[in-house]
């Protein structure tokens, strides 16, 4: 068993009456503080038809609240040092200021206002707006992107259209379109409330101060209503993809393989695994897969594997792609070829130590920032229960075994789960379909 | 669904006096071989990064061979006269350490990040890959394989080509700054690996170089680390002479249209000439260049095309510094259908910003930005490392960033007219599209 130093983002945690759960992380090293807020809502909690609510929404979180008026979010946090953003993805959605410490009461108000002032602001002309910004967000990070449209087909050959995490972020223009002044309100009076929310405190304020901030600007605000969840079945881990094998025509120059599973969820035990799998596979030039299909191989450019920390089902990913002259389908042989090495048990004591000090280096990395431990507390008292949750996962990666790590491969990753996407040159898609 | 009754209006808050700046006061010293150290230790994470920069950026480029010096850069990792790069591989792999090498116009730089607990092994096998690379013949063939592939791959995306073409347009073919710092094909299919270890040899040198070390280390145990690693290492590289710069690009006020068929969005790129960074000029510049699109969304640029019309995700400019000077660049995506709009737009903003001094509040905004943020920007050790090696590579005074904000807030209305009329008119900036022309 490999021994390290625990990696610890030390917090403590007090709930709200009003159900607000409020976590504070003491850091004096810098003069900052960053407030994050995130609310339990992302694209999974959206009606189909209306794809890409969730993120819309966000968008129009910056456009201002009763008292902090169009304009002053961005504004009054410039003034005073500060930056601050959002983002929403398959199960969270969240919000975070950091700002030198003189700051924090401002970030805090301005989170208030926005939780329990929004809606008298909220007009038509700023949901117009707001959805040409994310068609065009849309248009710039996937459509005019080579491969950019790659992912969202993945997640629909993975889920069924009715699984919430068949559909992109994003949304669907059609639904974008669609979208109504009473949809957002509807969405917005439903999922963001204290009842559903997470606040961190992190930096250089003391946990009691943080609480007293917190009970001071959020404590009088309303639980909110019950939340209607996604069903547990609606969401569950398919056990085979809804569309196995699809090629798909793009304005690229190399093909391009993307494999995709629906494994074990965030925090199970199994889930770290996988993350050690995926590090082995593909991370650091004597991975698995880079010495198989790059380095020795010599079939493609490039290879990375990927796992999403997601609550309902992880996403296991394998990306590929070719080298000048070599068929897509060898790089897909490849991929099995070495999954199947690593089910049957191959692993070595070498490459886990290896894989678990790299997975370290990148959460040593992103600790680092304020920001982000700040964020890691939130999503896991969001998707997990509590911030101390994070500790246990990981602590967890130093007592993953390699049979634990080939259990993990042969359990989830198989042939029969996994949905392959070839992404081909245009060019080339119409010369087969002529053949 | 009503929330009644509706929650309390708290009033804003009064906040006190901010925190007063803490910039890291780094420790430099020099080896024996002329290598310049400057080391920050921060205790925060169990990480260190060291950036080793050496003058070998494509500057050096042999003419017939543009992306050589790229070419070594990614070669350095390829195997070495004590490891193969297998055995490389596995070491790092094993140590959880990461080392790369990038090379831009000037520099090449080889950035290391390690694990406070496998620092040691990691200084070592950082020296030894930039010290003793062997450019061994199997793996030279299969690096360069892969860049000319990517080379390929790079051009499928439209944001690409408006980046390179902005290059050329401003600096133009005859200023190393006029090409890609990653080469050509030709320049690369046909270097041979002779010239590529004849490069490292002439240029991969420690006099003229700087390492910048910044996490969680003890700056005594270093010192002797880095005496160890380096000692057989010796040599002073030379400086590059470069081509006197443009005063303006030659088809400034023109539109450059690259077209591209079935583009979503068109790419729009302003280039003209920016200043040296060594320059007085440069902190009214970039309190200048703040409030005319350094905040992607706050920015006049961000301001009028994202928020107010909702044509594009965000628009922005930067100045883009080198050793010999440098460029200005704006850029934004927009709809098709209202490109020629959102040239006319951005070239308006510039106009004012050229024309019309800044109203009291905007500059007051902009420079508490600038200073305010300054924790920030010494957040992590790849920040202090990235801040450090500025000072280092422009030769700054040693006190930089500790007298930054007392610059800063030396900025009137007047310096950022003055400086906007030189940078920012539209009739010296060259713009290219690709995309939709601005007729379409």
């Amino acid at each position: 068993m490999l021994t390290l130093k625990p990696l610890r983002i030390p917090s403590r945690t007090h709930v709200l009456a009003n159900g607000l759960r409020v976590i504070a992380h003491e850091d004096p090293s810098s003069p900052l503080v960053t407030v994050h807020l995130m609310y339990h809502v992302g694209s999974k909690d959206e009606a189909p038809g209306r794809t890409g609510l969730a993120h819309l929404l966000e968008h129009l979180m910056f456009e201002g609240s009763e008292h902090a008026p169009k304009g002053d979010f961005d504004d009054l946090l410039e003034r005073v040092g500060g930056t601050n953003n959002g983002s929403t993805w398959l199960d969270r959605t969240n919000y975070y200021e950091t700002v030198p410490t003189h700051a924090v009461e401002l970030a805090l108000w301005l989170e208030r206002d926005r939780m329990a002032h929004f809606l008298p602001v909220l007009d038509a002309e700023m949901l117009e707006t707001q959805r040409g910004v994310v068609i065009n967000e849309r248009r710039q990070s996937y459509e005019n992107r080579p491969y950019g449209m790659a992912d969202e087909r993945l997640h629909q050959m993975l889920f069924a259209p009715e699984h919430p995490y068949s559909w992109p972020t994003i949304g669907y223009v059609p639904d974008l379109e669609a979208v109504t002044l009473d949809d957002a309100r509807t969405f917005y009076s439903t999922y963001y409330t204290a009842g559903n929310a997470v606040l961190v405190v992190a930096g250089d304020v003391t946990a009691e101060r943080a609480f007293e901030l917190a009970a001071h600007y959020f404590g009088d605000l309303p639980r909110g209503p019950v939340i209607p969840r996604v069903s547990l079945d609606a969401a569950a881990v398919p056990a085979a993809p809804a569309i196995r094998r699809e090629t798909m025509p793009d304005e690229v120059s190399f093909p391009r393989a993307y494999l995709g599973w629906a494994v074990a969820p965030y925090g199970s035990r199994e889930w770290v695994a996988l993350d050690v799998l995926a590090y082995l596979l593909g991370d650091g030039e004597s991975s698995r897969l880079q010495r198989a299909l790059v380095r020795e191989g010599r079939l493609a450019q490039e290879v990375d594997t990927y796992l999403y920390p997601t609550e309902r089902c992880g996403v296991f990913g394998v990306v590929a792609t070719s080298r000048t002259g070599v068929a897509v389908e060898t790089l897909e042989d490849t991929v099995r070829r070495v999954l199947d090495e690593v089910a049957a048990g191959g692993v070595t004591e070498d490459e886990v130590t290896g894989a678990i000090r790299r997975v370290r280096a990148d959460q040593v990395a992103e600790m680092a920032m304020l920001e982000e431990r700040a964020d890691s507390l939130a999503y896991a008292a969001t998707v997990l229960g509590s911030a101390e949750k994070l500790e246990e996962l990981m602590d967890a990666y130093a007592t993953v075994t390699p049979e634990e790590v080939s259990r993990a491969a042969a359990a989830w990753l198989g042939a029969e789960r996994c949905a392959t996407l070839m992404v081909v040159p245009a060019g080339d898609a119409e010369v087969r379909d002529a053949a | 669904m009503p929330r009644n009754p509706s929650p309390a209006v708290l009033p804003a808050p009064r906040l006190g006096p901010p925190p007063p700046p803490r910039v890291p006061v780094p420790l430099r010293w020099t080896l024996p071989n002329g290598l310049r150290v400057v080391a920050a230790p921060m205790h925060r994470v169990p990480q260190v990064v060291v950036r080793l920069a050496i003058r070998a950026g494509s500057v050096f480029d042999p003419p017939e061979h543009p992306g050589a010096a790229s070419f070594v850069g990614s070669l350095m990792t390829e195997g070495t006269a004590s490891f193969s790069a297998e055995a490389l591989n596995a070491r790092l792999d094993l140590l959880g350490a990461a080392l790369h090498a990038s090379v831009g116009h000037d520099f090449a730089e080889v950035e290391g990040v390690f694990l406070s607990e496998t620092l040691a092994e990691g200084i070592a096998l950082l020296a030894e890959v930039v010290a003793r690379p062997t450019f061994p013949a199997d793996e030279t063939e299969r690096v360069r394989a892969e860049s000319l592939d990517a080379l390929v791959a790079r051009l499928d995306e439209p944001a690409n080509v408006a980046e390179d073409r902005v290059a050329l347009e401003t600096f133009g073919a005859g200023h190393p700054y006029g090409l890609p710092a990653f080469g050509t094909e030709e320049g690369i299919a046909g270097v041979p690996v002779e010239t590529l270890r004849r490069f490292h040899a002439e240029h991969y040198l420690p006099g003229g170089s700087f390492l910048i070390a910044a996490g969680d280390f003890d700056a005594d145990e270093l010192r002797g680390l880095l005496a160890d690693a380096f000692a057989g290492w010796t040599g002073e590289a030379r400086t590059a002479v470069y081509p006197p710069l443009r005063e303006v690009p030659a088809e400034a006020g023109r539109d450059v249209v690259v077209p591209w068929v079935d583009a979503a969005q068109s790419e729009i790129r302003f280039g003209g000439i920016g200043l040296d960074r060594r320059a007085p000029g440069w902190v009214p510049a970039a309190v200048a260049n703040y409030i005319l699109g350094g905040s992607t969304i706050t920015g006049r640029l961000g301001a009028n095309l994202r928020e107010d019309k909702g044509w594009t995700y965000g628009a922005r400019s930067t100045f883009t510094p080198g050793l010999a000077g440098g460029g200005w660049i704006a850029e934004t995506a927009v709809d098709v259908e209202v490109t020629a709009d959102a040239l006319g737009e951005m070239r308006a903003e510039m106009r004012r910003m050229s024309t019309e001094p800044v109203p009291a509040d905007e500059l007051r905004r902009a420079k508490d930005a600038l200073v305010l943020s300054l924790p920030r920007a010494f957040e992590t050790p790849a920040r202090v490392a990235s801040r450090l090696g500025t000072v280092e590579a422009y030769g700054l005074p040693a006190d930089y960033w500790e007298t930054h904000p007392a610059r800063v807030e030396a900025v009137t209305a007047e310096d950022v007219l003055r400086v906007s009329r030189v940078h920012f008119d539209p009739a010296r900036l060259v713009a290219v599209v690709v995309g939709a022309g601005a007729g379409e």
